[in-house]
């Protein structure tokens, strides 16, 4: 009987294993040093550090960023598109717009493709399917021969109305396969069968350049992993917040882009979920950038408009993150209308902030923590140790001065300009979207994430800060928490009042069965299965839709369209009665379910614990005296006020005065703001 | 600068208010695209503001379009001159008026005034190009306009909803008077709650800093970008540069380009445009009111400070000076809803001036916006209902110092603005794209050519009543290059009529032209002007544009002198030929001058007896021909060798020598 779930998380700077135990739920963190020029020698040594035995492991799931650095490094293998004659330059013309407007030296990025490598073939689908030009054989062989010369390693087949009918496309991949047996070839009707074409051709794009790369590492990491002893599917976590296995990588490569954003919201929805919450914000910040998701009613919000590069949309549903730049090494600075502004520069690694000792001189979050006392100056059990002197000459020379301030009013000067533009960001994907933050729970992880929690939350209004036990490594918790899910959709665009129950039925098990299939295909069993539909509808004549869930049988349509009044209301604040309601597209989810381990608990018991003593720290122009808590000696059922700093291995919690933190049964801390 | 206002708030109150009056706009920005019905808004032709108590813009969306830029105070001012003391809370003010500031009858303003208990404090505006108001051509935009009473139904400030009553009736006069009525009232709807979204943000503000700190930091933000902006300025040298730039030509007149002159004076902090010598209006709706002209001139200028943030603080440091009745400061009722027209004049002639003073940012000339609209009945559907299409291309930018030029990008009026899916638009009207790629040779050629435009062929299916308007300009005013660097290509729509089967030039501006079922139209757009001599240029980028396909290898040879041989296209291997490209070089340089001052009724001549071609026509001898028919256009000629001199011949080292 095999009893270890292993999880591999790999950033940017470190690489998070998680083991647990299925039989005590007891879970252990290995930290190593990400190796990015093969990400999986650092993964391999972390197994071998930690003594993890390989063949008694029953999951090995796994985030990574091998796709996602292909692409913004541009490390990609010769790849070549085939479009219909006319067409060649969708992906270059795109939709024309940029992403600086008023720039007009800041470009966008050429497309992943050459002009060199996009070649055409005679051939036309009309907007309902119908084959006007055959594809034609000719040109397709004479193209299949000119990529075969060039030794492309990879093939994107984009037609234009491929979406209603992928005849032509098929028929042009059989031939560039015959031509060319060991060249990836991905096809737009497959990978992404949607009407509008740069969007759906970029997607198509995207898989088609990245499949090499993506293929290639999961080949070798699951050869590896077999060598160990590990004799299951090694489960690859996707954007979408599921996982999928080696025999789908090739299909959807460019899923696996942002695969570890997608982590970090899916452990925050987890451990909200455990709190009892089903609204929850996920506010992971680090040293550079702060990511901030959102669930509701214990589903994480999904959107279709994402990318790696600006232009190049990847329209997979991805869990929507919005990503800013603020963190803990954020610099603070006055600009030349004598603004207090705070990033998006970044103090980085190196020099990294003032109180680091590496020659940083601006002040950065990291140093007003230091000199408020909410950051001590012994982190990671002693391994780091701060300077207070730079933190404070740095914050009085890049604030208190410029602005005639004193020392702790200008650092705490720095904090609360962070944290209002933090709370901006959590406003654009809450407020602006028909949320209100009371009705949520805020979960504070990463690095810095649980040190300015607690003030960001008040400064929504939300109510509740969950932090959960290892704030530092939760994205890693995230890939052990997932299961098998892959979206399917197809267009369906009627009139919503005049729509038969029968055919939306006969659209939902068209995909269905597609998806079941593709479950099935992945070792999933019937019972494990869960399809969960989605309708997505407009009033006629708008143009974005929204999704509404549906039953797994239709008989109605009118509690639909009830729905999605509901819905838009809720969502936009207003609705429309009395105008005709359009249906767009049909989709589903498809889930395996991955059995969950419980995570450890103890049954709580309410006391008072002793702090290890005091600190001075600074909250609102006042001095106090914050109790100081070592965090793993705080057991379920642990209450007490803040003031108070709760320091950790890898992560510091502020309870500001005035509220209240406690510990639950899962190692949670919950800080309950009061106000 | 001894007037500037210092900074009363604290920083920490100013910076977090500062940054939220902007996602204040944001969050309206995003509540539109989610819900606007027309496909115009929904291409992010719109934009948000937040407005002080008299009107003044305190805060503009970080990814509004910028042709709207500078306009949207004038709107607020207007609304609130008519409603002052009538205002309630709840209240929702519409006004479409581009002689009192606004920039067409298209570009309809939902306003709402914020109270604080009784008290205004100030206003949220959102601003969206709805897809109809009226008028003799769908879409509303009728070329052949000289007034505006055919064109579109003009808005003076009204009021769509009283303390929070949707005031149907207004609603439904001004819905009633378009083609589309739902969408109006669904895009009535939707701007009505986006304003209603940051009025509810700005109170949370009130709540928790106090109403006198928060419209004290209205006023800041202005202060704040002020300062900046006269900072800036101040610290560049006083001087005054001049250009002109073109319109085509006045439909009711001969030949002749239209021209729009501008000198700007930087003194102290401060800068002035005068319009001075610029033509009258002309019998198009190709002219431009003040409010509009004020726009061209902050979007001109605000591409040189990308960086500062957009609020009326801004626009203090820019006065503008234009003779009234000009092209540029039309009064009612001249029509005006092709003001486009002059705008992108105005920003390439301010992009040309800036471009003198921070040659860091220099760029040529963009290529000019074109839209088409087409309407009549659908007959591929059994209820043959009206379609009606509007569509708008992208082309090339012009090259810039040490980079080249931005290929097919929106047109420079509104970079937030996207292209739209072929394949929504085949579902939706009876046309057919045949292609829709970029078009060889379409930059201008430089050291640092310009961006490559595009080439859109469509046929027309089952169709009835089917009629056409296409809207552009840069047909003879041709995008020019600087620093030496050539010109483009002329734009201009070509017709092949299924019956005939013949190609018919219809050029760059005509109005409801009858089109059928079958009819294929086809329209190239501009690339950008080039920028610096082409004979610079490294033949190995001439190369890389070749195996490209950008540059076609004979004109490689006849714009670079850069000769080029093919060895495997297969295998993309090409090469230069360093001789002969040497030899080509020479003998370009050596005649170059003279090409240029050659006698035009001679290249005229030439061109009509298949000789020559456009492009030598235009970058090779700078002469203006009537393109259907190959006449010369003297006049035309005489403005566009001017200009060619000033901007391309002067540069040539030989020239500078002579």
């Amino acid at each position: 009987m095999k009893t270890t779930r292993v999880a591999v998380d790999v950033g940017g700077t470190f690489t998070d294993i998680c083991i647990m135990d299925e039989t005590s739920g007891a879970i252990r963190i290995e930290k190593i040093a990400s190796t990015p020029d093969d990400p999986m020698q650092a993964i391999m040594d972390g197994i071998g550090q930690a003594e993890v035995d390989l063949s008694d492991v029953s999951m090995f799931s796994h985030g990574t960023t091998v796709a996602t650095n292909a692409l913004i490094t541009r490390r990609l293998p010769r790849a070549a598109m085939v479009c219909t004659e006319g067409f060649r330059d969708v992906v270059e013309i795109r939709r024309a717009n940029k992403e600086d407007l008023w720039d007009t030296y800041k470009d966008v990025a050429k497309p992943y493709i050459a002009r060199r490598d996009r070649l055409t073939v005679r051939e036309r689908v009309d907007a309902d399917g119908k084959v006007l030009v055959e594809l034609n054989e000719d040109d397709a062989r004479r193209v299949a021969e000119v990529l075969r010369k060039r030794g492309v390693a990879s093939i994107a087949v984009c037609f234009m109305n491929s979406y209603v009918n992928g005849e032509n496309e098929q028929k042009m991949a059989a031939i560039l396969k015959a031509a060319m047996p060991e060249v990836a070839v991905s096809i737009s009707s497959q990978v992404m069968p949607e009407i509008f074409e740069h969007e759906r051709f970029s997607t198509t794009m995207a898989n088609a350049v990245v499949a090499p790369v993506v293929v290639s590492y999961v080949d070798r990491l699951g050869q590896k992993l077999a060598e160990g002893g590990y004799d299951r599917d090694l489960l690859l976590l996707h954007t979408g917040g599921g996982v999928m296995t080696p025999s789908s990588v090739k299909d959807f490569s460019a899923r696996l882009a942002g695969s570890g954003i997608a982590a970090g919201a899916i452990a925050s929805r987890y451990i909200a979920g455990l709190c009892g919450y089903q609204n929850s914000i996920g506010f992971d910040m680090g040293g550079t950038s702060t990511d901030v998701s959102l669930v509701y009613e214990g589903e994480p919000r999904i959107t279709k408009d994402w990318y790696v590069e600006y232009g190049y949309p990847i329209r997979f549903p991805s869990i929507e993150v919005l990503t800013i730049g603020a963190g803990g090494g954020s610099m603070a600075w006055k600009d030349e209308g004598g603004s207090l502004r705070n990033g998006p520069q970044s103090a980085g690694a190196v020099p990294g902030p003032a109180c680091y000792g590496q020659g940083g001189e601006t002040a950065t979050n990291t140093d007003a923590n230091v000199v408020l006392g909410r950051l001590g100056t012994s982190l990671a059990g002693g391994k780091i140790t701060l300077d207070a002197a730079k933190a404070e000459a740095a914050v009085r020379e890049t604030v208190a001065e410029p602005f005639g301030m004193e020392l702790h009013e200008a650092a705490e000067a720095v904090v609360q300009v962070a944290n209002a533009n933090m709370a901006n960001a959590v406003r654009l994907l809450s407020i602006a979207r028909g949320y209100d933050p009371r009705d949520f729970a805020l979960v504070a992880f990463g690095g810095a994430g649980a040190l300015h929690g607690a003030a960001v939350a008040r400064e929504l209004s939300i109510p509740t800060v969950i932090v959960p036990p290892n704030p530092g490594v939760t994205s890693a918790l995230g890939c052990l928490l997932v299961d098998v899910q892959h979206d399917y959709s197809d267009n369906f665009m009627a009139d919503a009042g005049s729509t038969d129950p029968a055919d939306m039925e006969a659209a939902f098990a068209a995909i269905e069965a597609e998806a079941a299939e593709r479950l099935a295909h992945e070792g999933v069993a019937p019972g494990d299965m869960v399809l969960q539909r989605t309708v997505e509808m407009m009033y006629a004549g708008q143009w974005r839709s929204l999704g509404v869930n549906a039953p797994a049988k239709i008989d109605n349509v009118g509690d639909l369209i009830d729905a999605f009044h509901a819905e838009h209301a809720r969502e936009y604040n207003f609705r429309r009665d009395d105008a005709p309601v359009s249906i767009f597209r049909v989709a589903v989810k498809a889930t395996g379910v991955v059995p969950k381990a419980d995570l450890p608990s103890s049954e709580p018991r309410p006391h008072t614990p002793e702090p290890t003593g005091t600190r001075p720290a600074w909250f609102e122009g006042e001095k106090c005296d914050a109790a100081l808590y070592w965090r793993d000696d705080l057991s379920a059922g642990a209450s007490f006020d803040g003031p108070a700093v709760v320091e950790q291995f890898d992560s510091t919690i502020v309870v500001p005065p005035g509220s209240t933190a406690e510990v639950d049964r899962y190692a949670n801390l919950l800080i309950r703001m009061k106000g | 600068m001894d007037d500037l206002k210092t900074q009363s708030l604290d920083p920490v109150t100013f910076e977090v208010l500062k940054n939220s009056f902007i996602t204040s706009v944001d969050q309206m920005a995003e509540r539109m695209l989610r819900t606007c019905y027309s496909f115009v808004i929904y291409n992010r032709d719109f934009s948000n503001g937040l407005h002080d108590a008299e009107g003044n813009s305190v805060a503009q969306g970080n990814q509004d379009i910028a042709v709207h830029v500078g306009t949207l105070h004038y709107t607020c001012k207007d609304v609130l001159r008519y409603f002052e003391g009538e205002m309630l809370p709840g209240d929702v003010y519409a006004i479409n008026d581009p002689y009192a500031g606004g920039t067409h009858f298209s570009d309809v303003r939902l306003v709402r005034p914020i109270f604080d208990d009784d008290a205004l404090i100030g206003f949220s505006q959102s601003n969206g190009h709805w897809s109809d108001l009226g008028g003799t051509v769908p879409g509303s935009f009728d070329v052949m306009s000289r007034e505006m009473f055919g064109e579109a139904v003009r808005i003076t400030p009204v009021r769509l909803f009283h303390g929070g009553r949707f005031c149907r009736d207004v609603a439904d006069l001004i819905a009633n008077n378009t083609r589309d009525p739902a969408s109006i009232i669904g895009d009535i709807h939707s701007q009505a709650q986006a304003t209603q979204v940051a009025e509810r943000d700005v109170l949370r503000l009130v709540r928790k800093y106090g109403r006198d700190q928060v419209t004290q930091g209205m006023a800041e933000v202005q202060d704040y970008v002020e300062r900046a902006m006269r900072q800036r300025i101040a610290a560049l040298p006083d001087g005054t540069w001049e250009t002109v730039d073109y319109i085509d030509r006045d439909l009711s007149q001969g030949e002749g380009m239209i021209p729009i002159r501008i000198k700007m004076t930087i003194k102290g902090d401060e800068i002035l445009f005068d319009f001075e010598g610029s033509h009258p209006t002309i019998a198009s709706m190709y002219n431009s009111a003040p409010g509009a002209t004020f726009s061209a001139v902050v979007a001109g200028t605000k591409t040189f400070f990308p960086d500062l943030p957009l609020n009326s603080g801004f626009y203090r440091a820019i006065s503008v000076k234009a003779p009234p009745g000009s092209i540029v400061a039309a009064e009612w009722p001249t029509a005006v809803t092709g003001f486009l027209m002059p705008f992108e004049k105005i920003m390439n002639a301010i992009f040309e001036m800036w471009s003198q003073i921070m040659p860091e940012r220099a760029i040529a000339c963009a290529f000019n916006l074109e839209y088409l609209l087409c309407g009549g009945r659908d007959l591929r559907k059994p209820e043959k209902p009206m379609f009606m299409f509007y569509e708008w291309l992208p082309g090339g930018w012009g090259g810039r110092n040490g980079k080249d030029g931005s290929d097919t990008t929106t047109a420079c009026f509104g970079t937030g603005l996207m292209s739209q899916p072929n394949e929504g638009n085949e579902r939706v009207n009876p046309t057919r794209t045949e292609r829709f790629d970029i078009l060889r040779d379409s930059a201008g050629p430089g050291k640092w050519r310009g961006g490559a435009g595009v080439q859109k062929t469509s046929t027309l299916l089952q169709s009835d009543s089917a009629v056409m308007s296409y809207i552009c300009d840069r047909e003879r005013a041709v995008v020019w290059g600087v620093e030496g660097g050539l010109p483009s290509i002329p734009h201009g729509l070509t017709l092949t009529p299924a019956e005939t089967g013949e190609d018919v030039w219809l050029g760059s501006v005509f109005s409801n032209y009858t089109v059928k079922t079958g009819d294929v139209f086809a329209r190239p757009t501009a690339g950008g002007g080039g920028f610096g001599d082409p004979l610079e240029r490294d033949p190995e980028r001439v190369l890389v544009d070749v195996i490209d396909d950008y540059v076609s290898i004979r004109r490689a040879a006849l714009d670079y002198g850069v000769v080029i041989r093919e060895v495997d296209a297969d295998l993309c291997a090409f090469e230069v030929d360093e001789a002969a490209t040497e030899a080509a070089r020479a003998e370009i340089r050596a005649n170059r001058v003279a090409w240029a001052r050659s006698e035009p009724a001679e290249v005229a001549a030439r061109y009509q007896a298949g000789e020559i071609d456009a492009m030598d026509v235009l970058r090779r001898y700078a002469v203006i021909l009537d393109w259907n028919t190959g006449e010369l256009l003297p006049k035309t000629t005489a403005q566009f060798r001017e200009s060619f001199e000033k901007r391309t011949v002067a540069h040539w080292p030989e020239a500078a020598a002579a």
